[in-house]
This record gives C-alpha cells, structure tokens and sequence, in this order.
C-alpha cells in the first residue's frame, strides 16, 4: 500500500538533518531599523525596507483611508470585476515616477517575472541572461520554449559575443538581467546593455528589485541612473522593497502594458491587491516623489557605514549600493559572525557556500535610511567587537 | 572517519622532461637521459594544501590512508605533519616497482572498501587503477604524469587537495570522468592516437540552482546530462529526416539512454529520427551514411581533462568527416562541472587547416543545460 503523502516528511527530515531547511524568526511588530526578532530587540540590518517606507505615516495613513472607501478586498482578478481606480492611479504615477509610457502593476514580482518572460519569447527566439541572475528571473525563462545563453556577470564583452552569434540564428533576442544584484551589491552596466542590444535589435528587460526607491535621482530606479528611463524594454520591479508595501511591476511602452496584461497568466488568473496594498503603493511614489530626504538618507548611512566597515579592516568586496557584504571568508567564520552579532543586538544573516564561493562567505547587511547615526555606531561597535574576538580583523 | 587509498606512482612524468611520451617501459632511457623523480615534489605540495585547507575549513573529519611501502606513499604521509591523518600500509612494492603494485594496492583497496583513492602519477597509472576498480570507487589524481588527459585529475596538486578537502567534507557529488592513454598497438606501428578506455568515477563539484533568497539546490551530474539529453532530442524531433551522428562518452551517451536505443561509450553512433540507424561506425563507414543523407548534425562533448572535443578518443571523426559535416552542424554538449574544469575547447584533428578552421572561430557555442548555452573559447 503506497503512502500517498509520506515524502513530505521524508523530505523535510532530510532537509532538516543536513541542516538546509529554512528556520523562520519571527518578528514582533513592524519591520523597523530598530526591531524584535524571536524576543529580542536588534537593529534590522537584513530587510529590504530600504526606506523605511512601511512605517512612514502617509503610507499608514493612505492604506487605513483606503479601507474606509474601498473595503478590505478587491473582489476578483482585475480583468474580471477587481480592476479599481487605485490600481490605475498607482500604475499612472509608476509610469510618472519611472519616466516611462505606461506599467502594469503585478500581484508580486516574481509573478511579473514568471507572468511576463515565458510571453517574450519562444520557439526560434533566444533569451539572453546573465550567469547571476535571480532565480525568479530563471524560472520565467524555464517556462518558455525559446532557447537560452548566458554570459559571464557584468561582461559586456563576452555578452556582444554572444549576441553577435545569436543575431544570425534567431528570431527575437531578449536581453534579461537583475539591475542590482543582491549578492554583492553591484549594479549592471545597463546602459551598455542597452547600448549592444539596440545595434542588434534586441529587446531589454532588467529586474531593478533592488534598485528602486534607491538608485538613480530620487530612486527612479536603473533606467534614470544610467540616463536611459524609457528606452528598456521592460523596467520590471517591486513595491516590497524601497517602496515598503508589497507588489511587482512592470514600466515601459503602452504596447507593453496592453501585451504584458493580455498574455500574462500570472497576471490574469491572480486576484487583484486590496485596496490598502493599492492606496500605500500610490502613496509611497508621491512621497519619493515629495520627500527626496529619504534616499538621501540611505546613501548617507551607506557611506558611512560602509567606509567604517573598511576603516575596521573588513572587506566590503565591489559593493556600489546599499547592499554591503561583510565578507570573511570561510563559512564557519561568517556564521560565527553573524551569532556573534546578533547576540550584540544586530540582525544580518550570513551567506555561505554554495551560495557563495567557499573562501568568500560573507554576512550581507542592507541598510535603511531609518537608521540613525547612534544605531549605525552601535551596530558598528558589534562588528567590531565580533570581528575582534573571532580575529577576523 | 574516512577511509581513502593512496599510491604514488614514483616513475610518473620522469619521461616528460626528457622528451618522452610517457615513462612506462622507457625509465632507463629517461634515466640515462637525466630525468628526476617529479612525483614527490607533486605530491608534498598535495598534502601541504590539503593540512591548510583542513585546519581553515575546520574539517572534523579524520583521514585514514590505506597506502603502499616506500616510495609509493608511505614516504610521503611519514613526512606529512597534518594531526588529523593517519596511514597504514596494506602493499610492499616490489623492487623496482610497477605497474602491478598499483593494481595490487588497488586490490587492497576494494577489499576494504575505502571510499576515494587519491592517486599521483599520469594516465598509465589512472587506467592502472581504473582497470583494477572499474566504477566501484571514486578516483582522484595528483596531476604528475607526462600524458593527463583522463578527467580524473585537479588540474593542479593544490585543486587536487582542494577536491578531497570538499569530498572530505561531503560538498561533491560523484560523476563519470573519461579514462584516456596512448593507444598502444596504434604506437607501435609508429602513430600517436590518446583512446578512450572507458569512465571511472570521480568527485565533482554539483551544479547549483537557486531555490529561494538564500538558498541553492544540488543538482546531481546524471540529471543535468538527461537535462541536455533532452535538448537534443528535442532537436531531432524537429528535425526528423537530420542524421544525427553521437559522439563518444557518457555526456553524449545519456542522449542515446533518452531515446532508449543501443550507444557505445567508445564509439560513435548514427541515429535518424530518434531510431538508432549504426552502432560504434568506423571513418568508412560515417562517410557513406552522410552520402546518403543531405541534412546531418554532429552531438561530441569534451572528452577528459583538457578540453578536448576532437582529436582524443574518437578518432573516427576523421578530418574528412569533420569536413563533410561542417562545424557549424556539430553541437556540443557539456555539463558545468566539466566546463569548470575545462575552460578551453581544443581540437586535434590531425589536419592543420581544419583545426585553423576551429581556431578562427575563437568561441564555440557549448549547451549545458536544457537549451541553454554559452560561449566557450577555443584554445591552442
């Protein structure tokens, strides 16, 4: 007699003993600079909450007001009877924000990712990706039945190769690529992307999950920082970043908005984000959009964090964003570290091989424009520490 | 604690400083020539990476080397200081030694079950071990022979001490890797050809896929060759009247497993719409099949260590074979750990203008995953 759900367990017991399952915290109130994890209170170095955006009040606000109008649910998926005037407005001021025709906002971003790619491209197209891209990105190119080629990260001369070879077999080419990667925190060299893609005629999409609300002037993202808002294909990205609320999207053409909410599925078969979701993803552009001391705060706090880490003698690697990874080496060394620091009242966790190669393993710290300077120096003062008492500096 | 076999071969790349192809049967001439025993040099180099390494990674595990008297091993570990190894001599060579001890120890070896042998010396001594242990044990050489095309060997002592650092630690997954030597009778009617024997195996490092944030996935070398296995096959499906011509080794052979035909591992096969049409043919043989056929591509993946795709073990490729195909028919196929090891495409054709036709190219298009590609350079 067969067991029919016994792998289950099977299957976690076996990620558990090699100790590869994930051991979730839990976080007793807001995702805050200055938090409670598991009961103890740490400054949050491991969030994607840039800005602080999630407890600014106007967001706060917008989202409760939003309620009050709309209700707690949208009702359907969009194309059916969940499309609100929210979501037009939040899709209107992204265009606006990004400099773009249009955008489409997503259920997440890995649903635009997923939803999107597979309708870029297909059999007799190429999909061009760089080697360290996400795996939200991956798995889009997977459910197409186009072929795929790679390049060596940030290698532009290996990428004209590649797209020189492909122009003479294929059909479509599509350029797919993170804009900044959330390893190291370095950013593609987008503009030359686009530059070779356009010689060749072939499309762009970059994933600037990591980049929004914190690159380019006032945080427009990737296209702006390299003076290029408009000409790639597909600005894709996310409002559960630096915009602190939740969503993928995609900014672009009005063609690309047409196509992209016709043909995605993810897209289509999704119910729509509840009002409040709507409300404060509307709300945090008008603040980027009103209140640039925010991401003049994130770069602030970067550089000095940053320059202080390598004062210390740590090695931050080609970090160019507020991603910054302490890295130390081998793997016992980083989560050594990481406890270490934790128990020093500093929540960043640590990436070890295989994610990373084995002499690199690193704790990755994110920083946040809530910090301020006395958090930044106390969290400082536990690097230090740590880093003392395990000799790593 | 883990159990590993060790043998040096003493002998091993003596010849290769004086000229020779290889040091079997010629050690006197080597001698006489002034050759000098590289093998210990390679092998302290092995052990003083690998003590490092154990010590920084903070491996727990200990080793334990089953090895042989003297100067096929027990030399070396005795001078060694690493804390966490032990040894014990399970073969006394004779004097002088040979071939035969290293397969004795092998024996050794099987009979108490060591999980890894880790060898010193060239492909005489890989395929020395490998006729003795087949696919029962992993292998791994210390590069120090005068031919290393096998895919058996780091390409370095210290990645040699590296890959048993990682194997000590459980990190590798364990693929096929090509055993490649001089053809001998093809040697002594005076030409110089490197076959293919047959696959040991051997450490590798496992293709890594992201499953969330932080996290990576194994993927094991089998399931990454049915991956590109199915690419292929994909390929004929849409091309049903192609003459497919297989190349040798097992990366092309998992194509043939996918389509459930018949393949050899030494040899070539010719398949026409997924029908398996001529088992293992001859240079003659492929010339008359694509007399017949107007549409033919050509699957060959990199067979060994050096990155060879024509020239070594699959000699039926002849140059006019080559030639009658067209490179831009042959499609290679690789996993990514082999790629890692071999970061340069060579050819070897034997006609000089072709392999310049291979050259001018500078990148060949190499799959290694399921449809996916990469640039590859080709190297001299």
């Amino acid at each position: 007699m067969r067991d029919p759900s016994g792998f289950m367990r099977t299957e976690y017991e076996d990620l558990v003993e090699k100790g590869f399952d994930w051991k979730l915290r839990v976080l007793e109130g807001p995702s805050a600079p200055r938090c409670k994890v598991d009961g103890k209170d740490v400054i949050m170095l491991c969030s994607n909450n840039y800005l602080n955006l999630s407890n600014h009040p106007r967001l706060k606000e917008a989202a409760k007001r939003a309620i009050d109008t709309h209700g707690a649910g949208s009702g359907s998926v969009r194309p059916i009877a969940g499309n609100l005037d929210l979501h037009i407005e939040a899709e209107k001021a992204v265009a606006r924000f990004k400099g773009t025709e249009s955008a489409l906002i997503y259920q997440t971003g890995f649903a635009a990712n997923a939803g999107l790619i597979p309708q870029l491209a297909g059999k007799g197209d190429i999909i061009i990706s760089d080697q360290l891209n996400h795996g939200s990105i991956i798995d889009g190119v997977r459910l197409t039945k186009a072929d795929r080629a790679i390049f060596a990260h940030r290698d532009m001369g290996e990428l004209e190769k590649v797209l020189a070879d492909a122009d003479k077999k294929y059909e479509k080419i599509l350029v797919v690529t993170d804009g900044v990667f959330s390893m190291d925190g370095d950013i593609q060299h987008m503009g030359e992307i686009q530059k070779l893609a356009d010689e060749v005629g072939a499309m762009t999409f970059v994933d600037d999950a990591h980049g929004e609300g914190v690159i380019g002037p006032d945080g427009r993202g990737i296209g702006a920082h390299f003076g290029i808002a408009g000409k790639i294909d597909v600005e894709m990205g996310t409002f559960s970043k630096a915009y602190g609320v939740v969503g993928g999207l995609v900014a672009g053409s009005q063609d690309l908005v047409n196509y992209g909410l016709n043909k995605s599925r993810t897209w289509l078969l999704s119910g729509s984000h509840p009002p409040a979701v709507a409300a404060a993803q509307l709300e945090a552009i008008k603040v980027l959009e009103e209140e640039p001391e925010h991401v003049k705060n994130l770069w602030d706090n970067t550089k000095y964090f940053k320059n202080e880490l390598i004062s210390m003698g740590y090695n931050c690697g080609n970090s160019e964003t507020p991603i910054t990874p302490v890295i130390v080496g081998e793997s016992h060394k980083a989560k050594a570290l990481s406890d270490r620091t934790f128990e020093l009242g500093v929540f960043a966790l640590p990436i070890v091989f295989p994610m990373v190669a084995r002499d690199a393993a690193r704790i990755r710290t994110m920083m946040n424009a809530g910090l301020t300077r006395e958090d930044l120096d106390e969290a400082l003062g536990a690097f230090e520490k740590a880093g003392k008492e395990l000799e790593i500096i | 604690m883990a159990v590993f076999g060790f043998v040096v071969n003493p002998i091993a790349g003596m010849g290769g400083r004086v000229g020779l192809k290889g040091t079997d049967g010629v050690l006197d001439e080597a001698i006489e020539l002034g050759a000098e025993p590289v093998a210990p040099h390679r092998v302290h180099l092995f052990l003083e990476k690998l003590g490092l390494l154990i010590e920084s990674r903070r491996i727990g595990e200990r080793i334990e080397w089953l090895t042989c008297a003297g100067i096929m091993g027990e030399d070396d570990l005795d001078t060694s200081e690493i804390d966490s190894m032990t040894y014990e001599v399970v073969h006394t060579p004779a004097e002088p030694t040979a071939a035969e001890d290293t397969k004795k120890a092998c024996k050794k070896f099987l009979e108490k079950g060591v999980t890894l042998i880790v060898f010193c010396g060239g492909d005489g001594t890989a395929r020395d071990i490998w006729q003795t242990v087949g696919e029962n044990i992993p292998i791994i050489g210390i590069p120090s022979g005068v031919k290393m095309h096998s895919g058996v060997f780091g390409m370095n002592p210290e990645a040699t001490a590296e890959i048993v650092a990682a194997f000590l630690s459980g990190e590798l997954d364990i693929a096929e890797g090509e055993i490649l030597d001089l053809d001998e009778e093809k040697y002594r009617e005076g030409e110089w050809h490197i076959r293919l024997f047959g696959t040991a195996r051997t450490p590798y490092e496992p293709t890594y896929v992201q499953v969330s944030k932080v996290q990576v996935e194994a993927v094991g070398e089998d399931a990454i060759k049915e991956e590109i296995a199915e690419s292929i096959v994909e390929d004929m499906e849409d091309d049903p009247d192609t003459l497919f011509i297989l190349g040798s080794g097992s990366t092309v052979g998992a194509v043939s497993k996918e389509l459930g035909i018949e393949f050899s591992l030494l040899g070539v096969d010719a398949v026409v719409n997924k029908k398996l049409v001529a088992k293992d043919v001859n240079e003659s043989k492929l010339l008359e099949l694509l007399n017949e056929r107007k549409k033919v591509k050509l699957v060959i993946s990199p067979i060994g260590a050096q990155g060879f795709i024509l020239g070594r073990g699959n000699l039926q490729l002849s140059p006019e074979v080559i030639k009658r195909i067209g490179i831009d028919n042959i499609t290679i196929i690789s996993p990514p750990a082999k790629l890692a090891q071999t970061p340069l495409l060579r050819v070897d054709t034997g006609d000089r203008e072709l392999d310049e036709m291979f050259h001018e190219k500078q990148y060949l298009r190499v799959v290694f995953r399921y449809k996916t590609m990469k640039l590859v350079k080709i190297g001299k």
